[in-house]
């Protein structure tokens, strides 16, 4: 029976939710991180590639976007173990989580690309300049430049996203959350502190990327 | 209690469950709608306090997970003395959280809207609301709709979050089915080509529509979007 | 920073008070009658006490025993569909009137709502596949152990880990994912009750389930709200004569295809 809002139950227990916010950003870096490479290798295939390459891309994008994350958690956890691909649950979350960054980071990025003059494109061939240089430095530099700020956005939705990886058992902070409230029976204090942790796990990632973005694209054309 | 295979039964299980996603969607694009008027109205208003308190409104349900805002209103409502049930968490959720996000779209769309209307609305004697009525929203419409479509992709797919709650639609059908059948290829496959066929459509009419007001808004500003790097 | 989180918190406390209030209750017999129908709160995931049939109608040990009642009442039931953290709060706001619903009987609950005597039982214990030689905690090291997230098996397991270091814990939200994890071989064993259709399964490398040991026996009582005298008396009452009359036995064969274990008495 719950009268009164009591948060000493619940903060004495700290020390379990901070394990649960390191283990939700592992989550989410390491997933943004094989995210971004998926979606830079899915958006160029997608602009520059054959047929036969970007098709398929085009085709893993579409499914992905318009299908819940949780479906696909619960693809890649209860149903690879029957093709002979058992993941564990935290390898699983971060397969799953960077599968579906993948899908938006290729758009995302796929716009950015579009966006480059390809007059740019064409005067760095003419230059003598490889496939390689003109994609890293003459491409994908302005794309991403371009489209950071969009980025950055689907960055902290994946943050956010890592909270329901628990469907499928992998810990993280609202799993650890919930294992508590099972405990302490004080549901909604317990609720209110995991809200606050990711109020400010959110506004700390968009300083990150805030200042990342400086860093990264100190000169302008 | 005996197994079964996944057939024809289970496949009609599984449609009639889809009605509860498309209903919890419809009910936050309601809710979400008409609370995100009110958010954008608040953001837009001449008093600095009426903007803190919207701005504070979408900070927080645009920065927490929509789970946790779930669990609270799951929950929390028994401490209020309301019975949990999961539908009822789940409409006041989404309608709220909708609301920020709507709240968002559709102040972008009255930010792009020239001040020099609002300027032009004073000197004929308007006030704020019927100012934002008459002259500003019509005009912002227009930019709201290829967002707000794209949003409704969205809501459909976060309802699946909702079977965590409880919530009998699409996705707690899914596990359900498997556990009777073991069959996940199956049921996740099936169960994702509904979500496929809700989401796609809409999908395609947001590209549309931004297309659109693309062409339209490429003539209005004076820089092509290409030099934008 | 501060004023900010001020303001949000007052704009969801502002949110959650617009929720609808909720329908008023009975809480006697005689209100009962009166009003003409018994609220119960049951759980149609957790076969076979509470499912959906084939046409998706709700069945199960737990929905007969809600009908009986209602029928030894004289009017229907209405049956409210809660999931295990629900069923506490339902009493507590006294939204229905009983929650039949694998409720076991434990100290904790019984602070916050009252049980009628038992009407089932169940064990909680250790399934794995047959050529998994697991005899006790100790043999559970290096294994991955899946459960139900606030169960009494996560109780028991949590604490057998603690004390034999090795044993990976793997914590589910329901029961149906836990089966999942258990088929798909995402688990090595797994800590739940002894319901029936995992035995009808195999496991990834063609074994048969099997149970392995007896974590505890639980008895399921009927839950009604904290101070119901008058209705947990009648419940008593009314129980007593459902087993004496062999219709508890009867349900059991039919539902869990074994027998009631003994029931004692409070």
């Amino acid at each position: 029976m719950q009268t009164a809002l009591q948060f000493g139950p619940v903060l004495i227990h700290l020390d379990r939710l901070l394990v649960g916010v390191w283990q939700t950003i592992q989550l989410a870096v390491l997933s943004i991180l094989l995210g971004t490479v998926i979606g830079t290798l899915g958006a160029i295939g997608r602009s520059f590639g054959p047929r036969w390459v970007s098709w398929p891309i085009a085709a893993y994008v579409e499914l992905i976007r318009n299908t819940p994350l949780l479906i696909q958690l619960y693809f890649v956890f209860f149903t690879l173990p029957l093709i002979g691909l058992k993941f564990s649950s935290g390898t699983a979350a971060i397969l799953a989580l960077s599968i579906h960054l993948g899908a938006y980071a290729t758009e995302i990025l796929r716009a950015g690309v579009q966006s480059v003059p390809v007059g740019q494109i064409e005067a760095a061939k003419s230059l003598g300049l490889s496939s390689y240089r003109i994609i890293r430095h003459v491409v994908l530099v302005p794309a991403v430049r371009a489209v950071y700020p969009a980025l950055s956005s689907q960055f902290i939705l994946q943050l956010m996203g890592t909270s329901i990886v628990g469907a499928i058992a992998a810990e993280e902070l609202t799993a650890i959350a919930n294992n508590l409230v099972m405990q302490t029976f004080r549901s909604f204090e317990v609720y209110i502190v995991i809200a606050v942790i990711y109020f400010v796990l959110v506004q700390a990632a968009s300083l990150v990327f805030a200042g990342l973005g400086r860093l990264l694209f100190r000169w302008k054309n | 209690m005996s197994l079964r295979d996944f057939g024809p039964n289970e496949l009609m299980f599984l449609i009639m469950a889809t009605r509860w996603t498309i209903l919890l969607a419809l009910i936050a694009f309601a809710g979400g709608g008409v609370i995100g008027l009110v958010v954008a109205a608040l953001r837009v208003a001449p008093l600095p306090p009426l903007r803190w308190l919207a701005a504070g409104y979408i900070q927080f349900f645009m920065g927490t997970p929509i789970l946790i805002q779930l669990f609270m209103a799951y929950y929390g409502s028994s401490l209020l003395g309301f019975r949990p049930d999961p539908w009822a968490a789940a409409a006041v959720t989404f309608s709220l959280n909708g609301g920020a996000f709507f709240g968002e779209i559709f102040r972008g769309s009255i930010d792009a809207v020239p001040k020099g209307q609002w300027e032009a609305s004073t000197a004929l004697g308007l006030r704020f609301i019927p100012t934002l009525r008459l002259v500003i929203l019509p005009q912002a419409v227009r930019l709201m709709l290829p967002p707000t479509v794209g949003f409704m992709v969205q809501i459909v797919k976060t309802t699946s979050v909702a079977s965590l709650i409880g919530l009998t639609e699409l996705a707690r059908a899914a596990t359900q089915i498997n556990t009777v059948t073991f069959q996940p290829v199956l049921v996740f496959g099936t169960v994702s080509l509904i979500y496929f066929m809700l989401c796609w459509p809409l999908s395609l009419y947001a590209g549309y529509l931004e297309r659109r007001v693309g062409e339209g808004v490429a003539v209005k500003t004076r820089k092509p979007l290409l030099l934008a790097s | 920073m501060p004023n900010r989180l001020k303001r949000v918190l007052a704009g969801l406390a502002l949110a959650l008070v617009a929720m609808l209030p909720a329908v008023a209750v009975a809480q006697t017999v005689d209100e009962i009658i009166a009003r003409g129908k018994l609220i119960i709160a049951v759980d149609t995931t957790t076969p076979p006490y509470g499912f959906l049939d084939a046409e998706l109608k709700p069945t199960g040990f737990d929905i007969e025993v809600a009908n009986k009642m209602g029928e030894a009442l004289g009017v229907p039931v209405e049956f409210v569909t809660v999931t295990s953290p629900g069923r506490i709060p339902a009493l507590l706001t006294k939204q229905v009137d009983a929650v039949v619903s694998i409720f076991s009987i434990t100290p904790a609950r019984a602070i916050q709502i009252d049980y009628s005597i038992p009407y089932a039982g169940q064990s909680a214990v250790v399934i794995a596949p047959k050529s998994t030689a697991i005899s006790g905690h100790a043999d559970l090291v290096g294994k991955k152990v899946g459960l139900t997230r606030g169960t009494a098996e996560d109780g028991i397991l949590t604490a057998a880990a603690e004390a034999n270091p090795g044993i990976e814990i793997l914590r589910f939200d329901d029961y149906a994912s836990l089966l999942q994890a258990m088929v798909s071989g995402q688990i090595d064993a797994m800590g739940g009750g002894d319901y029936g259709e995992i035995y009808l399964k195999k496991a990834q490398n063609g074994d048969d389930f099997e149970q392995k040991y007896k974590l505890k026996t639980f008895y399921f009582g009927i839950g009604v709200a904290k101070g119901n005298d008058n209705l947990r008396q009648w419940l008593n009452t009314w129980l007593f004569t459902l087993k004496s009359d062999g219709v508890l036995a009867d349900l059991s064969m039919k539902y869990r295809n074994q027998p009631l274990p003994d029931l004692p008495v409070f």
